[in-house]
């Protein structure tokens, strides 16, 4: 979804400080207001969307998200931080509205911004609760650096239907993934990570491949998985995509070596061996660049070109090479919420991926083979 | 194959939301020159590449009598995306569409253009590894229909290609001009093709707001039970337009308002509002059930009576002067085709007995828009009228399917005071402000489904049959005189005839 925020109009003057106890009043005051002026408008709310952040640069963050997200997630939004340089929970609060192509003004949504002194966990998580929109679900974003191991995230996530993580771009994408499989068995929440998130169009991509019956018969003579990224080290997003393919082939570990700049594995699935290959180009910025997948017939790759942002998608048939090129998926923090949001992923295939990434890093503790199929 | 199969064979496509790819295959567009081309097909496949959802191994092959090259067909395909694209041309995407497409100079009568059809296609087959697979779309004038079908099978394109492959015919409307022309065309196709081949589009099916009848209906608990005679007190469906012939007046000629809408789209709709729940979407189940509704719609014994027919005459339309259908390029100066069509039906079955529903079409009225409107029965005790309150309006549910897609529900508040005055108030959803992106067009959800040979949305020859063997009384009956062609103003919201049809049953056409 692009970010097209230039039919925004605030209306408030930035964020208005107010009264934890009086954001509802504050709020009406706002609408009533709004709703005396000759132009139409309407306020929609269909989701509660949490924020937790601890640092200046993950408000930002969520600033940018609740730019666009509201425009298709009409929401009541609520930042919930932490900061050394305040004594006790203070609130501000901003409402914003849409401009349809005809100009006038159509959806509204709210923004509340909450900040207290790190060790007042709890007081802060009780005003969030009390701002909650009832009946509707809740999704909450731990920004940045706060994590699910947060003093914060244990008071609120009770409340939430979805947690949202980013473990894209983590200096120890295993204890993220670690700290995911510990927040699922604690909690009754669906943990969803946004690393994972941007895999769906190459997912998708590299499924297509396999949809036809000669692709299907392909698939069952696979030789080797080759993915790239960029970086020193496979992140997070190679990691979770290795894991996918192994997870959903029913490819279980029968060697693995752990680089600094890779991984190479063999994998086995009772009648063929396959070798994995997820290697880091040292080149900044693509946190996955390249998988390609070959078969004794064929070769299938997809690639990103980062110039022009389309993906190029490769089928090499002994007879007949097949090349397409095809837009890319959006991959801005607000997009792709918007999608995550609208299409709810799959958490069995996640949580399998995820296990057989970690598995793959050479993580004992994970139970399950790394191929289950669950 | 439903998404569930498909994982089945395919392990990674277990929790993908994206839609199945089809099997690699080739579009041959017959009439590949054309409007229709142009600005809806070739836009769809477009839209479809660009957002992943075309198999690798496509290709797509126009099929006209200009006297094209290939290279002359994709300057023509790109100028028309660049117009008329809901995306916008992207230099690469369309480098790498621009190589899938091909094209066939030929006339539809041509054997010798047929055969190099098929050595095109088998070179492409083994160019994009297409394994046989053909889609053919007729996008030609209806007329040449049966001739295409025809010379298909005589060069043996109509049972997919050598490799075990499947072929498609997909037909525009309108399947034929009364019930014996559509019978002649189905025998004629049916020579060929089989009736699981023949994919008959009604572009209003691909619509999302039609699709959302259904969601609307069989999704949600609370509307179904008041979804009969009990409760419901008429059903109108009404489709405006503001422009006219728009040079096509020699066609709208052949055509009128009953054959070009009726038959079709109102029709359709009509079916999946009445239609009974399905248990599934498996095989022919939502065609099935709608074939039951048209065959379960009362003949129309009194054509006086309960069909409206009306032309235009001059008027104005959002300020602008405009002529009358007769002044129109194209057009007899003594026409007798109709622009505006109302008919009064009656549903025969359990459901719907005693329940009318109004249908309408009209060029040159005032607004553009085409709604469902659903009048519910009044509480059956005026409570409020014993107290001074005399508001009786009933609930209104309307389906707005175009433009400003949504749905909205009319009820009774009180109005706020000291009395107990009841007031009508409406409840919007719209599908602009809840969901904020635009929906892809009709034709890229036809085409694919076409391409993953889900029939769903298109038109089963039993629905076309029983609607031509509904119409072609009131066509024949009109053409004898009955129900005398009225005009009305352009601009106006059609003749005085047509708001008789509703008011002899005490009842009014819903304000669109």
């Amino acid at each position: 979804m692009a970010s097209d925020v230039t039919g925004i109009e605030r209306l408030t003057d930035g964020r208005v400080p107010v009264e934890p106890g009086a954001i509802e009043d504050e709020f009406a005051r706002i609408w009533q207001d709004t709703s005396g002026s000759d132009e139409s408008s309407i306020r929609l709310r269909v989701l509660n969307f949490v924020g937790v952040g601890l640092t200046p640069a993950a408000l930002d963050r969520y600033e940018r998200v609740m730019e666009a997200l509201p425009e298709r997630h009409p929401c009541r939004g609520i930042m919930a931080m932490t900061s050394p340089g305040e004594t006790a929970v203070t609130a501000a609060i901003s409402a914003h509205c849409w401009r349809s192509g005809s100009g006038s003004r159509h959806v509204c949504s709210e923004e509340v911004l909450l900040v207290a002194p790190p060790g007042q966990e709890r007081a802060l998580a009780s005003a969030v609760l009390a701002l909650l929109v009832p009946e509707l679900p809740v999704a909450m974003w731990l920004v940045g650096d706060a994590g699910l191991d947060h003093p914060i995230v244990a008071e609120l996530i009770g409340a939430a239907e979805r947690a949202f993580i980013d473990s894209a771009g983590a200096a120890d994408p295993r204890a993220v993934m670690r700290s995911v499989l510990r927040a699922q068995q604690a909690h009754d929440v669906q943990i969803c990570d946004l690393a994972w998130c941007r895999l769906g169009s190459w997912r998708g991509l590299v499924a297509q491949f396999f949809d036809g019956a000669d692709g299907a018969r392909e698939l069952a003579r696979l030789r080797s998985i080759d993915i790239v990224c960029g970086g020193q080290r496979p992140g997070s997003e190679a990691l979770l995509m290795a894991g996918w393919l192994v997870s959903r082939l029913g490819l279980s570990l029968a060697d693995v070596s752990v680089t600094a700049g890779g991984i190479a594995a063999t994998l086995y699935d009772g009648t063929r061996g396959v070798s994995l290959s997820v290697s880091a180009s040292g080149e900044e910025g693509l946190p996955l660049s390249q998988v390609r997948l070959r078969t004794e017939g064929a070769s299938f790759l997809v690639e990103l070109h980062e110039a022009s942002g389309h993906m190029h998608v490769r089928e090499e048939w002994p007879d007949a090479p097949v090349r397409r090129t095809v837009a890319q998926q959006p991959c801005d923090d607000a997009s792709v919420f918007t999608e995550a949001l609208d299409d709810p992923d799959d958490p069995k295939i996640f949580l399998a991926s995820l296990r057989s990434a970690l598995r793959l890093l050479g993580d004992e503790g994970v139970t399950g083979s790394p191929g289950s199929r669950s | 194959m439903t998404a569930t199969a498909a994982a089945a064979t395919n392990p990674l496509r277990e929790g993908l939301h994206l839609p199945r790819t089809p099997d690699a295959c080739a579009v041959v567009v017959f009439g590949a020159t054309g409007d229709l081309t142009a600005r809806k097909l070739m836009p769809a496949l477009y839209n479809l590449a660009r957002g992943r959802t075309m198999p690798g191994g496509f290709s797509i092959v126009g099929f006209a009598r200009r006297d094209w090259t290939d290279e002359q067909f994709r300057a023509a395909m790109k100028k028309a995306l660049t117009e008329f694209s809901r995306e916008p041309l992207e230099e690469e995407l369309w480098d790498s569409f621009a190589r899938r497409l091909h094209y066939v100079s030929s006339n539809f009568d041509d054997v010798e253009g047929y055969r190099r059809l098929g050595d095109r296609l088998d070179k492409q087959d083994e160019a994009h590894g297409a394994a046989g697979n053909r889609l053919f779309y007729l996008a030609t004038p209806p007329t040449a229909y049966a001739d295409i079908a025809q010379r298909l099978g005589e060069a043996g394109l109509s049972r997919g290609g050598d490799n075990g492959g499947w072929a498609r015919l997909v037909v525009e409307k309108p399947f034929g001009r009364d019930l014996a022309s559509a019978r002649e065309l189905d025998h004629r196709l049916g020579l060929v093709f089989r009736e699981r081949q023949i994919f008959r589009i009604d572009h209003y099916l691909g619509k999302e707001t039609v699709q959302n009848i259904m969601v609307f209906r069989f999704g949600n608990g609370i509307f179904e039970p008041i979804w009969n005679r009990r409760y419901v007190d008429n059903v109108q469906v009404s489709v405006g337009e503001t422009v006219g012939v728009e040079g096509r007046g020699a066609y709208y000629e052949e055509a009128g308002a009953l054959r070009d809408m009726v038959q079709n789209h109102l029709l359709q709709v009509l079916a999946l509002v009445a239609m009974e729940p399905i248990a599934s979407f498996g095989g022919d189940a939502v065609r099935s059930e709608k074939a039951k509704v048209f065959h379960a719609i009362k003949p129309i014994e009194d054509i006086d009576r309960d069909t409206v027919r009306a032309q235009y005459g001059p008027g104005a339309i959002l300020g602008q002067n405009v002529p009358g259908y007769r002044e129109e390029a194209g057009v007899a100066p003594g026409s007798t085709t109709e622009t505006y069509a109302a008919l009064r039906l009656e549903i025969e079955n359990w459901r719907w007995s005693g329940v009318p529903f109004y249908l309408r079409v009209g060029k040159r009225l005032p607004k553009r828009a085409t709604e469902v409107a659903i009048t519910f029965k009044t509480a059956p005790l005026q409570l409020f009228r014993q107290i001074g309150s005399d508001n009786t309006t009933p609930n209104l549910l309307v389906l707005r399917i175009q433009p400003d897609e949504g749905i909205s529900l009319r009820f009774g508040a009180k109005v706020p005071g000291t009395r107990s005055d009841v007031r009508p108030v409406n409840m919007d959803f719209r599908y602009g402000t809840s969901f904020g992106v635009d929906a892809p067009e009709a034709y890229e959800r036809l085409l694919l489904d076409a391409m993953l040979g889900d029939a769903t949305l298109f038109t089963r020859w039993d629905g076309v049959e029983a609607a031509w063997e509904l119409l072609g009384p009131v066509l024949a009956a009109w053409q004898q005189g009955a129900s005398p062609l009225q005009t009305y103003d352009a601009g106006s919201w059609g003749p005085e005839r047509a708001i008789e049809l509703t008011e002899r049953d005490g009842r009014e056409w819903h304000r669109m």
